[in-house]
Parts: structure tokens; C-alpha cells; sequence
């Protein structure tokens, strides 16, 4: 519990006039799930878009610590960036984001296909996956044929089949009832913190920051506190 | 109320200014080049002598084969501006709105656009007079009166394409009328019968008879009509088969699809062939114009010197007619193939945008959108010639198309349409590199 898989610190970021970033240190725990919570606008999906090298922060460093050693985020090119999140990264949004035109397992074996897998094997491995967030049957399905809630699985699965080590998922549950929150949300902790995996959330929804092992609270582009979910008091 | 929310809703949004210059340019872009073409073809009919009807014949093929690339060209623009929309209408559905206010507010946009593009198109037409009127024919130039049009045609022609653009708005705006979740979730599996193959046998058979009795028509105006419903009924029947090939082919492609580009591109014509058709559908016609080019060459080549001045400048024409007829398309073909892809990937902004911040290289994107448009049009720029080839079989026989001076001239100008349209997809490359760009 004690190893970091991210340290980013001093983590500054400005669109103009707007101070989405305003100095953030925040260590990510290998095999935690991290709920990041605060008001609109406060920073949460920059902080994220940080963490995961997708945003480049004006100032303060990200680190990466993987099986293979140690890289800086921050000091990766474009490309690096984008390899490292195709390879070591899973992601979650709040809509989906599917290729509408590909089936549900057409989806998730993209990912694994981006890395090189041939589609055969791509495809064995996204069926398994989705057999295994309860989509068996639904993989041949468009993603305009599934549910809301089932569209949201098959981009949980996206997200694992990599064999991610950190996934990152912007209110996944945003748009979604209540019972269906729960439910993906479950099957989210599963999938990631229950195979060691690492989880990192923007949630606005407390019942799902509550479910995570730790909750950071932003306001202004800060961290101003902390508290413990009730995963690590089962734990 | 309602016209309030419409008007919030109908309102250009972030993504307005190229949403709505779009289809102003391509609107303006045919407009011009309708009236240009219209403004040259009428010079040849202030001619009476006896040789004008030839002239006369040859500019209502080469009309034929310029009007139908303006009107896909229009009908794109006209969908581009209606399909802007379609978010935005389908939620104004869901809001309570009634099928007539949202029909209403869509069409009224869509000719507000068109009208704006057409005026734009004047202009420009207006520019384009004086280098058209020194182009030569039977000797001499063309002169501005000569192509200059008087008011009837610079008023029917904006009109028209307003119209157009109503029409287009309309057909497409249905489905959102029908069912306000149609659009949003955009669930409707296209199916294309068979049946398509069949008809489209059929009129080409009919077109290659059309041509043969050609000979024995009766009088001038009937040969002229003859061609010129051979020419259009061989390219309407191409929209009718093309997007059932198309999606046959690309059925194919996704089950043996090996990389994630060849998937995603199989699968995105899959998702609509008649869409993927269409981004292509100029090129069937400069492949029809290939053939037509090639064996008018090869006729041209086959009379050798012409013995007297007449001839000369005939044969001259017919060369300067082609190139004319050439260019004209190929400018068409890449406005349309720049107007659906700056449109398609507008649309899929938010994709591309979550596909980069998974990771996947823009090369990659941009590779599954080239295939997308690449595969289509190589099916239709040699079906097309092959149709083409067979509606002129009668009239020029078997050695004139084969000759290889014509083989050359159609295998030149097949490579000219094709780069074209990749031009059109290069020019659009650095819109997708904004979509997909991740780095605020
Ligand atoms: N690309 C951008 N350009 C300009 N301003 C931006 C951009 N992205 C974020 N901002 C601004 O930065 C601030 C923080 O935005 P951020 O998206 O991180 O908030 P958030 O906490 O995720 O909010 P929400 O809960 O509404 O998603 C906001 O004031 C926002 O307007
Ligand atoms: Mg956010």
C-alpha cells in the first residue's frame, strides 16, 4: 500500500485568465481507488487529464511508476504521451465515447488491436471481458442497440483489456440512475482495484466517492482535503 | 416559447462559424459554376449555320455530364447545413416542439445558407466572365456578350439552388420528424435489396439501345434528347447500384479486416453506404467523362489532318470542349469530397477527441478516414467506366475505346479524378489533427 504508481506535484495549469491548477501534490497508491470530488469547475477533470499525460501542466512534474521503472509524464513528447496511454492506461468517461459504428466487442478489442494484438486474439480477449462485466450475448450488438448502462461496461472493458495499470474514468457514472450507478460503478472497482489494478475518479456523486478507498476534495484548482472511503475501512 | 428554445437552440453553437461557412462556400462554388457552364453552352446556341448542331450536340453531353456532379454537389451542401442541425432539432423534438415548427425552422435555415451561398455565387460568376469569354471556339473567341447571361438565368439559377436546398432539407430532416430519438441514437440499419442490381442492368441495357438507333433518328433535337437521356439514365443508375456494391465489398472488408484502420474504415462505410457512395459519387462521372474524353480522342486522332478549315476547327473545339468538360468535373469533385469530409469530421469531433485521449494516433484516424473514401471510390471510378464504356460501345465500336491513345487518355484522367478526391482528403487532414488534438 505504501508504493506510489503517480506523484505529481506543484501541478499548475492556466487557460488564459482561468486558474484551473493552482499548485496540486497528490500521490496515487499502487492498487487505490482515488475519488477526486469538488464543485463545478473546481479542476477535477484538468487534474485528471494531467495526471493520465493527456493535459501538459504549465508547471510541477508527474511521475509514472511502472513494472519497468520510472518515467516522467511531464517529460514525454506528443507521441510518448500518447503510446504511454494507449499501453499503460485505461480510460472511462462519462459518455461512453464508443465508436458507434463498431459492435460492443469490436470496441473493446480496438484497444488491445492499437497495440499490436492481431484480431483474432484482440476479439477472444474483449469477449471474455465483457462475459465478465455480465455483457455475454451483447457482444455483436451496436452500441446504439445497449443501454446506457451497458454501453458504459463495454467502456469499462475497453478500459481493462489492455491489462491497464492505472484507469482513469471522468464521472463514469454521470449519466446514469441511481441502481445502474451503483451497478457500474461496481463492476469499475472490480475490474480494477479487485485485480490490483490502480483506479483513479472524478465522481460529483458521494455515494460513488464512497465506495473508493479515498476521497480528495478540490476547490479552485487545490486540494483541500482528504478522507478515507469506505473501501479502505473494509479493507 | 417554442420559438424562443428554437432560436437558443438553432443558434450557431461553438462549432458554428465552419459549420455555417461550409455549406455557404459550397453553395457559392455551385452556384458560380452552374452559371459559368450555362453562361458557355449558350453561346453555341446563338449559332444557325449547319455545323452548330454538332456543337450543339456535343454541349448537351458535356452538360449532362456536368449537372449531375453540381446537383451532388449541392445536394452535399444542402445536407451538410441540414445535418448541423440535427442534433439540436432532435432535442427540440424531445422538448415538445411539433414536426412542422421543427421542419419549418430547419428548412428556413437551410435557404437562408443557400441563398446567402448562391448570392456569393453571382459574384463570382460575375469574376469568372471576362477570362470565359476568351475562350476559343470555331476560331475566335467567345466574347463577353457571348457568355454573358441575361437576367432570367441569374435570377432562375440562385432560386433553383435555394430550392434545392429545400428540398434536401426536408428529405433530410424526416427521420428527425418521425422520431425524435432516430437521429440521436442513430439506429436505423441501412438495407439496400438486390433488386437495386437488377434495375440498374436493365437501364443500361436500355441506354446502350437508346444509343444504337441513334442513326435513324429523325431529326437533330431528337438525336440531342436521345444522347442525352442515354448519358443521364446510365449516371442515374449508378446512384442506384453504387451504394449496393459499395456495401457488399465493405461486408467483406470487416470480417477480413486485420488492423484497427482497415476496421474502423470497413465499418464506417458499413454504417452507411449510401453516405459513403455519395462523398464519391463525382468521380462516377469524371470516370464517365474518361471514356467520353478517351474515345473523342481517339476519334479525333483516327481523322488524321483534317482537309479543310471547318473540320480543323472542329477537332480543335472537340479538344478544347473535353479539357473544359475535365476540369470542370475534377473542380466539382473536390469541393464535394472537401464539403463531406470537413462535415463528417466536424460531426465526430468528440470521438476523435476521446479516441486521442485513449491514445490512438491521429495517423490512425486518418488512415481509417482515407480508407473509408479510398476503397468506395475505387470501386466506383472503375464501375463507372466500365458503364460508361458500354453505353458508347455502339456508337464508337470495340477499337476506338481500346485504342491505346483512348486508354491512355481514360487511364490519365481515372488518375486525375482519384488524386483529386486525395487531395480533398489531405486538404481536410489538418481539421481532423484539431478534432483530435487533446492538448488544451
Ligand atoms: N480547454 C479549456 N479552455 C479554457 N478553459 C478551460 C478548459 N478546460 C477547463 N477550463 C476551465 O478550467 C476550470 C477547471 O475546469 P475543469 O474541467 O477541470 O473543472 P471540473 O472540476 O472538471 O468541472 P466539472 O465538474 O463541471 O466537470 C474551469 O473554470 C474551466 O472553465
Ligand atoms: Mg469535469
Amino acid at each position: 500500500m505504501s508504493s506510489f504508481v503517480i506523484e505529481a506535484s506543484g501541478l499548475s495549469k492556466s487557460f488564459g485568465p482561468t486558474r484551473a491548477l493552482a499548485g496540486v501534490d497528490l500521490s496515487v497508491r499502487t492498487g487505490e481507488s482515488l475519488a477526486i470530488m469538488g464543485a463545478s469547475g473546481s479542476g477535477k477533470t484538468t487534474l485528471l487529464h494531467c495526471l493520465a499525460g493527456i493535459t501538459r501542466p504549465d508547471a510541477g512534474t508527474v511521475g509514472f511508476r511502472s513494472g519497468t521503472g520510472q518515467v516522467e509524464i511531464t517529460g514525454l513528447s506528443e507521441r510518448e504521451c500518447s503510446r504511454l496511454r494507449r499501453e499503460a492506461f485505461g480510460f472511462v468517461f462519462q459518455q461512453g465515447l464508443l465508436i458507434p459504428e463498431l459492435t460492443a466487442v469490436e470496441n473493446v478489442a480496438l484497444a488491445l488491436m492499437l497495440n499490436g494484438m492481431p484480431r483474432g486474439r484482440a476479439e477472444q480477449h474483449g469477449r471474455g471481458w465483457l462475459a465478465a462485466l455480465g455483457l455475454a450475448g451483447m457482444e455483436d450488438r451496436r452500441i446504439g442497440q445497449l443501454s446506457g448502462g451497458q454501453a458504459q461496461r463495454v467502456a469499462i472493458a475497453r478500459a481493462q483489456v489492455t491489462g491497464a495499470s492505472v484507469v482513469f474514468a471522468d464521472e463514469p457514472t454521470g449519466a446514469l440512475d441511481s441502481t445502474t450507478s451503483s451497478e457500474v460503478m461496481q463492476a469499475l472497482l472490480d475490474s480494477t482495484t479487485g485485480q490490483g489494478r490502480t483506479l483513479v475518479l472524478v465522481t460529483h456523486d458521494a455515494s460513488v466517492a464512497t465506495r473508493c478507498s479515498r476521497i480528495v476534495d478540490m476547490r479552485d484548482g487545490r486540494i483541500v482535503g482528504e478522507r478515507v472511503g469506505a473501501a479502505e475501512v473494509a479493507a | 416559447m417554442i420559438a424562443g428554445v428554437g432560436w437558443l437552440l438553432a443558434r450557431p453553437g461553438t462549432t458554428g462559424a465552419t459549420a455555417t461557412a461550409l455549406p455557404v462556400v459550397a453553395f457559392a462554388i455551385m452556384t458560380a459554376l452552374l452559371l459559368t457552364v450555362i453562361g458557355g453552352a449558350q453561346s453555341f446556341w446563338t449559332w444557325t449555320d449547319d455545323i452548330a448542331v454538332t456543337y450543339q450536340a456535343l454541349a448537351v453531353i458535356a452538360l449532362v455530364l456536368l449537372v449531375a456532379p453540381l446537383a451532388s454537389l449541392g445536394g452535399a451542401a444542402a445536407r451538410l447545413s441540414a445535418r448541423r442541425r440535427d442534433d439540436r432539432l432532435a432535442t427540440l423534438r424531445l422538448l415538445g416542439a411539433t414536426p412542422e415548427a421543427v421542419s419549418a425552422l430547419a428548412v428556413i435555415e437551410s435557404v437562408v445558407l443557400a441563398t446567402l451561398g448562391a448570392l456569393v455565387g453571382v459574384v463570382a460568376y460575375f469574376a469568372l466572365v471576362p477570362p470565359l469569354a476568351l475562350i476559343p471556339f470555331r476560331g475566335e473567341a467567345l466574347g463577353v456578350e457571348g457568355v454573358l447571361l441575361g437576367w432570367p438565368a441569374l435570377i432562375a439559377v440562385p432560386v433553383g439552388v435555394s430550392l434545392l436546398a429545400a428540398v434536401s432539407a426536408v428529405v433530410g430532416l424526416r427521420l428527425v420528424v418521425i422520431s425524435p430519438l432516430g437521429v440521436r441514437t442513430r439506429q436505423d440499419a441501412p438495407k439496400l435489396h438486390w433488386l437495386r442490381l437488377l434495375v440498374g442492368v436493365v437501364v443500361v441495357v436500355l441506354a446502350v439501345g437508346i444509343v444504337a438507333v441513334l442513326r435513324v433518328a429523325a431529326s437533330a433535337v431528337l438525336i440531342l434528347a436521345m444522347l442525352g437521356l442515354a448519358f443521364g439514365a446510365a449516371l442515374a443508375v449508378q446512384n442506384l447500384v453504387g451504394p449496393w456494391v459499395i456495401r457488399l465489398v465493405a461486408r467483406a472488408q470487416v470480417r477480413t479486416a486485420r488492423t484497427p484502420a482497415k476496421l474502423l474504415a470497413a465499418r464506417t462505410v458499413l454504417e452507411s453506404p449510401k453516405a459513403a457512395w455519395r462523398q464519391v459519387s463525382g468521380v462516377a462521372m469524371t470516370s464517365f467523362m474518361a471514356v467520353f474524353a478517351g474515345s473523342g480522342v481517339a476519334v479525333l486522332n483516327a481523322f488524321g489532318e483534317a482537309p479543310d478549315l471547318e473540320s480543323r476547327l472542329l477537332l480543335d473545339d472537340i479538344r478544347t470542349g473535353i479539357l473544359i468538360t475535365v476540369i470542370g468535373s475534377f473542380l466539382m469533385v473536390a469541393c464535394s469530397v472537401g464539403v463531406n469530409q470537413a462535415a463528417a469530421i466536424l460531426d465526430r469531433r468528440d470521438l476523435y477527441e476521446s479516441l486521442a485521449k485513449l491514445g490512438m494516433p491521429t495517423s490512425t484516424m486518418d488512415a481509417a478516414r482515407r480508407r473509408s473514401v479510398m476503397s468506395p471510390l475505387r470501386i466506383t471510378a472503375f464501375g463507372a467506366a466500365l458503364t460508361a464504356a458500354v453505353v458508347m460501345l455502339p456508337l464508337t465500336g470495340v477499337t476506338l475505346i481500346v485504342a491505346p491513345l483512348s486508354l491512355a487518355v481514360i487511364a490519365a484522367v481515372l488518375a486525375g479524378g482519384i488524386g483529386v478526391v486525395w487531395l480533398g482528403l489531405a486538404a481536410t487532414r489538418p481539421l481532423l489533427g484539431r478534432a483530435g488534438r487533446v492538448e488544451a
